[in-house]
């Protein structure tokens, strides 16, 4: 591999998507996104004055942390029968029962139970925030086996509307990177690829030093450049989100290089514009639906969120934004590294099929 | 010295035999003429002595390499024109050299040498996409030139040009033949063939139908005639193989009846019908 010859190819497209008014809009669409959610959604990362109602005869570590935050008010209630009602009461965005045996049976990997209790007179962004932080709470407390948090609604008016029952916060990051990724990798990339081969370009490159390894290698490089440019930028917008930034960062090239090779792949296929813009926002959309957890959800769209890759990007992100390192978390980067390598080999398949 | 030596070589896709077993030489600094109609089998050809299509069947060396095996090394070796004018229409034309130039390791001291040479030099600067299409050609050849190939390959240079830009693509490739470069020239205008080329071969359905010298294909294959316009306007036509041609032409001659004699021979154009039955254009 002649990294000189990668690195004239990326630079050139890094240079030309620029110029090029359509992959312009395209790469700038995530930092778009970004910002209207900050203008329309201002408190959603703020969690200024939250009460939270617990019982915890066992005194955990999980209380303990909560405790620790300032920007958290906790009322203690005497009973778990009690604790209900003293939410409502007290306005509290919600409430927690903790088994007296919890801190035991979380270092048993006993998976215990968890009750947590959501105010349904309180806004949505504040129970969403409320849910974030618990299951990163939770998350950050367990080692390889998470407790099962049971959520109870309080306060639900009968008759009214299922909440909203989604974590926005939570949603809203891996949502942001994935379009992110979308953009440039699976729109962007393979456009960069299929002009080469609509302008005859492509033959010129195949006629110079370039080998077509090199070629793929160049722009899965600018897709690379411009998903980690535009994904600092909203990293930098939700920092306070991150725990553990190495590994945060690890998933987030993960996440990114799949989507690249997903991008490589469809350039390789596709012969003319048209073609990529059709098939770009369909790829986009299935790549981008692990992100919106939809608790409920059947066992069957459970399995065939599965199916999607990044579902497995998603998980690992939350993981390390939770800042767990879990045999799990390994495992769903491993997945994610896998279908890169095959999705890049499918990409030069494509490639290596056209030209012969 | 061969440039290039091409045997046996054929490429098939699916069930269509684009070039089929075709076999020929070219000698270093020549230029050498491959003239077919359209879908004859000259770009797949092209392709194959190129490194961009791997042939079904044969072998071809180009500037001493294996076009299979050994295209790392033929790369540097060669320059491409290809028939679709394939620049980068945001990018000027001194970045499209620019990048051509990073690719193949070349100084960008070369960048304006290159540029001059083809006369760009003034619009260097300029985006592509407002280049007329005779300075899209000279920029094309420019970038082919950049690293000093041996061999270059030129698909269809002057089509769509017009006259006088044609003409300064005619007189860059002689220039370029003057320095010793071998050229490999693909066209659909005979005259150009007739007026740059030292051999030319004739392709037709994937076969090289025809391979000598212009001239040699036109005494051939053509009329040995004169053509006499008399003073009444008429014209008559004296085949030269008759035996009593010379008495005819003295006779005419002393009769003062003739305003204009010429030479009948054929053309590359009518020795390409008359040898493939089918027109250039079709």
């Amino acid at each position: 591999m002649n990294w000189g010859v990668v690195a004239a190819i990326a630079r050139k497209d890094i240079v030309d998507a620029v110029r090029n008014r359509y992959l312009l809009v395209a790469l700038m669409t995530p930092l778009f996104v970004a910002l209207l959610f900050r203008v329309l959604l201002p408190g959603l990362n703020s969690l200024s004055s939250m009460t939270i109602v617990v019982h915890d005869p066992g005194a955990s570590q999980l209380v303990s942390k909560l405790a620790a935050s300032p920007q958290i008010k906790l009322i203690k209630a005497g009973s778990v029968e009690g604790l209900a009602n003293e939410v409502e009461k007290s306005n509290a965005v919600g409430g927690l029962a903790i088994p007296a045996s919890f801190d035991a049976d979380v270092a048993a990997g006993k998976q215990p139970e968890l009750t947590a209790y959501l105010n349904n007179k309180e806004n949505n962004i504040k129970q969403a925030a409320f849910k974030q932080l618990l299951e990163q709470q939770v998350l950050g407390l367990v080692k390889p086996v998470p407790a099962r948090l049971l959520w109870i609604d309080v306060a639900k008016e009968p008759g009214a509307p299922a909440p909203a029952g989604f974590n926005l916060n939570q949603m809203l990051f891996p949502l942001l990177l994935l379009i992110t990724f979308g953009m440039s990798g699976a729109l962007v990339v393979p456009l960069l690829l299929v002009e080469e081969k609509e302008k005859h370009t492509l033959d010129f490159l195949l006629t110079s030093p370039a080998s077509l390894t090199e070629i793929v290698a160049g722009k899965a490089l600018t897709g690379v450049v411009y998903s980690l440019l535009i994904a600092a930028v909203i990293l930098a917008l939700h920092h306070k989100l991150v725990g553990n930034w190495p590994l945060t960062l690890l998933t987030l090239l993960s996440g990114l290089l799949f989507v690249v090779a997903i991008g490589l792949f469809m350039g390789s296929l596709f012969q003319n514009t048209m073609q990529v813009n059709t098939w770009a926002s369909l790829v986009v959309m299935v790549l981008m639906a692990p992100s919106f957890p939809m608790p409920g959800m059947s066992v069957a769209l459970e399995t065939a969120s599965r199916l999607i890759p990044t579902y497995y990007f998603v998980e690992a992100l939350k993981l390390s934004l939770a800042g767990t390192v879990s045999a799990q978390l390994w495992k769903n980067l491993t997945v994610v590294l896998g279908c890169t390598l095959l999705a890049l080999f499918a990409a030069t398949w494509g490639l290596r099929r056209q030209q012969n | 010295m061969n440039a290039i030596e091409v045997a046996g070589l054929s490429r098939t896709f699916k069930n269509l035999r684009a070039v089929d077993n075709i076999s020929f030489t070219v000698e270093a600094g020549e230029i050498f003429g491959f003239l077919g109609h359209n879908g004859a089998g000259k770009t797949t050809s092209i392709r194959m002595l190129t490194g961009q299509l791997r042939p079904t069947e044969g072998r071809a060396q180009v500037a001493g390499c294996d076009v299979l095996t050994e295209q790392p090394r033929l790369k540097p070796l060669i320059g491409v024109v290809q028939e679709n004018q394939n620049l980068y229409e945001r990018m000027s034309g001194r970045e499209n050299l620019a990048f051509a130039a990073r690719l193949y390791g070349t100084g960008s001291r070369r960048i304006d040498e290159a540029l001059d040479h083809v006369g760009l030099i003034d619009r260097a600067p300029d985006k592509v996409q407002h280049y007329s299409n005779g300075m899209k050609q000279r920029l094309l050849i420019a970038r082919a030139l950049l690293h000093r190939p041996q061999i270059i390959f030129l698909d269809e240079p002057t089509r769509g040009l017009d006259p006088v830009v044609g003409r300064d693509i005619r007189r860059l490739i002689l220039e370029l033949s003057q320095q010793g470069v071998t050229i490999f020239l693909t066209t659909h205008y005979m005259e150009e063939a007739d007026q740059l080329c030292g051999r030319v071969a004739f392709i037709s359905d994937g076969r090289i139908v025809a391979l000598d010298t212009p001239d040699n294909l036109k005494v051939a294959h053509g009329q040995k005639s004169l053509e006499a316009r008399l003073t009444d306007g008429q014209s008559l036509t004296i085949p030269l193989d008759d035996q009593d041609a010379g008495a005819r032409l003295a006779k005419l001659v002393s009769s003062g009846q003739i305003r204009t004699l010429h030479s009948a021979e054929a053309t590359l154009e009518e020795v390409f019908i008359q040898i493939t039955g089918r027109r250039l254009s079709e």
